[in-house]
């Protein structure tokens, strides 16, 4: 036979489950803001039964636990998709600063320069013997090395802002990676007692996520709770409760930073997040548009001086080099200066002796080194035409990718919202029900007590 | 039981006010600087052929430069010429004078020094300079091409027999001038050697008939020279009138690879405005969207 105080022991253990299933809707409604935040629900279970005689008893119910829900496989893809919108936009942010030194439509780029030094060249030929004309010259030689100068320059600057911020990154993931080891032990010390876990992965994830904005991050189960970050090339980042910082150190060539992982150079083997974006412009972009530079300044000077000395100058003399004669293509554009001021010694003539200063034969052939392949195959022109269209195409297509990148993103986010998102009318509709089931359990051991109170009544 | 959607419709739509507000933004840079690309990947292969558009341009100017320096030239120096024929028309009829056998010897001394003069005034024409070069030496323009010896009138040439070729368009050039040697003492008919000639004639009083002859096939020469310039003139005229079509052609095809359709910028922004204020009009309601819980109490 069952007892009243049984009941009423069930009606009070309802009431203290209730409880806290209202306590977690309250939390959930308490952080419907939080970022990160996976809703929780209470489960309620069965209490175990009773034999009395041949009767089996219910003992009512308990609230088991409470669980965080969330979607690991669906956070993996927001972090890897994370970390391939992380790289787009550092790769973005350097590459829309390099084409801005390209903007020829806005008049900015070598195309002006180049065009006035040929030009100057053409009015020469015109007018070989006047000085003004020849002066023309010598300017526009010395606006073009500076432009070249300049652009070079800017592009260095660029590059070594992008190392500063590579270092940056780099203090980001280890501030990040030493937490993430912190939170993974709360984690794998949670699990191991049985508690509700899920704050401690809240956490572990939106840092993870975070991570993922600045490097490829793995993740691996280590089977306790817990979970082991490496790049996904393989160096260890978190294990267990212990961090790996990543450092930097100079490299000797070209003196920016190379990124080490545990002694080794990870460098180029970042392929995801920020980092990956910053070394992709750092270490590949900026080179090549410099190689090109260098290049064309290189293949143009040389071809010039060559020209310039093969003919003869307005004092019949034999021409010198125009512009400084440079070694070597590499550091081209950056070094180029002008070798001469006097303009005089342009040679526009192709024969020697003072009596053919009005001989343009050899200014002819320096200007037809316009439409000559003297750089990579192609005239200089049409060689600066295409390092603008490479350099223009290769952020548009990191912005094509950027944009369904982050569609992709947002879609992946709504997912994992659907599942851990905490929803006010759901949480409402939640409260309703355990008041309701508490109010009942409520009643139920006032019930109850009045029994017992005629119990006792039926005594005296 | 159905899919549960994401209860955060933020994301959502500061996503989709970002992107209206992009729109906006590209269509009032668009109506702002008239063009559709602003920066080279807005349109990489338009930013690359822009820069040859930009190179062609700026070459052309140069060329149609180059032209009126040299028309000023070919002007002085076919004006020039026009002045030599008419000195030689002149020494043809005083030669012819001269021949008249009725003509005492004292008035033939007197047209020999009238002949002299001319010569003197021949020699300084085939000198005249432009901006600062003689105009008929040859490539050697700082030299003064002629001199004439003060006893006999024999003319000397200091020039070379060389001549310049300019670049008035592209791959296309015209020869820039006539060596003085070829205009004015060409074997065909020497104009400094036919006055000198005439001018010892008429002092000697022998061989008149030959000198005015050789006067006339001087005159006739120099009539062939002078077509030179005359066709040179005719090209870069022509290649004028080319030069300025292919920049009104060159800035055509500059328009057409960045220029904006502004009727279709401006509906543009008409309609990203519009997309606009619909999602911030949603989002406002989202916002103030009553919960269940607005019911409950």
């Amino acid at each position: 036979m069952g007892s009243l105080s049984a009941s009423l022991n069930i009606a009070t253990q309802s009431m203290l489950a209730e409880q806290g299933a209202i306590e977690t809707s309250t939390n959930n409604i308490a952080n419907a803001n939080t970022p990160g935040y996976s809703r929780q629900v209470p489960n309620f279970e069965e209490a175990g039964t009773i034999q009395i005689g041949t009767l089996t008893f219910g003992t009512g119910v308990q609230l088991g636990s409470v669980t965080s829900l969330r979607d690991a496989v669906l956070d993996l893809r927001v972090n890897q998709e994370t970390q391939q919108q992380g790289q787009l936009n550092a790769f973005l942010d350097g590459g829309q600063q390099i084409q801005e030194l390209f903007n020829e439509t806005s008049g900015t780029g070598l195309q002006a320069p180049l065009s006035a030094f040929f030009n100057s060249l053409s009015e020469l030929a015109s007018n070989p013997s006047d000085l003004t004309t020849r002066q023309n010259v010598v300017t526009s030689a010395q606006n073009l090395a500076t432009a070249f100068n300049q652009t070079s320059n800017n592009l260095s600057t660029l590059q070594r802002n992008t190392d500063l911020a590579v270092q940056q990154s780099v203090s980001q993931v280890n501030s990040l990676t030493a937490q993430i080891a912190q939170v993974n032990q709360q984690v794998v010390a949670a699990t191991k007692t049985g508690e509700n876990a899920g704050p401690f992965q809240d956490q572990r994830q939106q840092l993870i996520n975070q991570l993922s904005n600045y490097i490829d991050v793995s993740e691996i189960d280590a089977g306790d709770g817990g979970l082991t970050l490496t790049t996904s090339s393989g160096s260890a980042l978190v294990v267990g409760n212990q961090s790996f910082a990543l450092s930097t150190q100079a490299n000797p060539a070209t003196g920016l930073q190379d990124v080490y992982a545990n002694g080794a150079d990870i460098t180029s083997q970042i392929s995801g997040g920020a980092l990956a974006g910053q070394i992709q412009i750092r270490d590949q972009e900026i080179p090549s548009v410099q190689n090109s530079l260098d290049t064309l300044a290189y293949n143009l000077t040389t071809s010039v001086n060559s020209q310039n000395r093969a003919g003869f100058d307005l004092n019949g003399n034999a021409g010198g080099n125009l512009f400084t004669p440079l070694t070597q293509a590499p550091g081209a554009a950056a070094s180029v200066t002008i070798a001469l001021t006097d303009p005089t010694l342009i040679a526009a003539s192709g024969t020697a002796g003072l009596g053919n200063t009005g001989d343009n034969s050899n200014a002819n052939k320096l200007l037809a080194l316009q439409n000559q392949d003297i750089v990579g195959g192609q005239t200089p022109l049409s060689y600066y035409s295409d390092t603008v269209f490479k350099i223009g195409n290769d952020v548009s297509s990191a912005q094509t990718t950027e944009q369904a990148g982050s569609q992709t993103l947002l879609q992946l986010q709504n997912l994992q919202g659907g599942v851990s998102g905490v929803d006010i009318n759901e949480e409402a509709a939640n409260l309703v029900r355990f008041q309701t089931a508490y109010q009942a359990s409520a009643q139920v051991a006032t019930v109850i007590n009045t029994l017992l109170q005629t119990t006792i009544n039926m005594v005296t | 039981m159905s899919v549960r959607l994401n209860p955060d419709l933020l994301p959502d739509l500061l996503a989709s006010i970002q992107k209206s507000e992009q729109n906006e933004n590209i269509a009032t840079q668009e109506l702002s600087s008239g063009r559709t690309a602003n920066s080279p990947s807005d349109n990489p292969a338009a930013a690359a052929a822009i820069v040859l558009n930009h190179d062609q341009t700026s070459q052309d100017s140069q060329f149609l430069r180059n032209i009126s320096a040299l028309q000023g030239r070919f002007q002085v120096a076919d004006s020039t010429i026009s002045n030599v024929v008419e000195v030689l028309t002149q020494a043809l009829s005083l030669g012819t004078e001269g021949a008249n056998g009725t003509v005492s010897a004292t008035d033939r001394q007197a047209i020999a020094t009238e002949v002299q003069g001319l010569l003197t005034q021949t020699v300084g024409l085939a000198n005249t300079t432009y901006q600062g070069a003689y105009l008929f030496g040859g490539t050697n323009v700082n030299a003064q091409p002629f001199t004439v010896d003060s006893t006999t009138g024999a003319a000397t040439y200091h020039g070379n027999p060389n001549t310049t070729s300019v670049e008035i368009s592209n791959g296309n050039s015209i020869t820039a001038n006539v060596p003085g040697d070829q205009l004015f003492q060409n074997a065909n008919g020497s104009v400094l050697g036919a006055l000198q000639d005439l001018y010892t004639a008429l002092n000697t009083g022998n061989n008149m008939p030959t000198a005015v002859s050789e006067v006339q096939s001087a005159l006739s020469q120099l009539d062939v020279q002078r077509v030179t310039y005359g066709n040179a003139l005719n090209q870069i005229n022509l290649s004028e009138s080319f030069l300025n079509q292919d920049q009104l052609n060159l800035s055509q095809q500059e328009n057409t690879l960045e220029g904006a359709d502004l009727s279709v910028v401006a509906s543009n922004f008409s309609q990203a405005q519009l997309a606009d204020q619909a999602t911030l009009s949603a989002t406002s309601r989202v916002l103030s969207q009553k919960t269940l819980l607005d019911y409950l109490a």
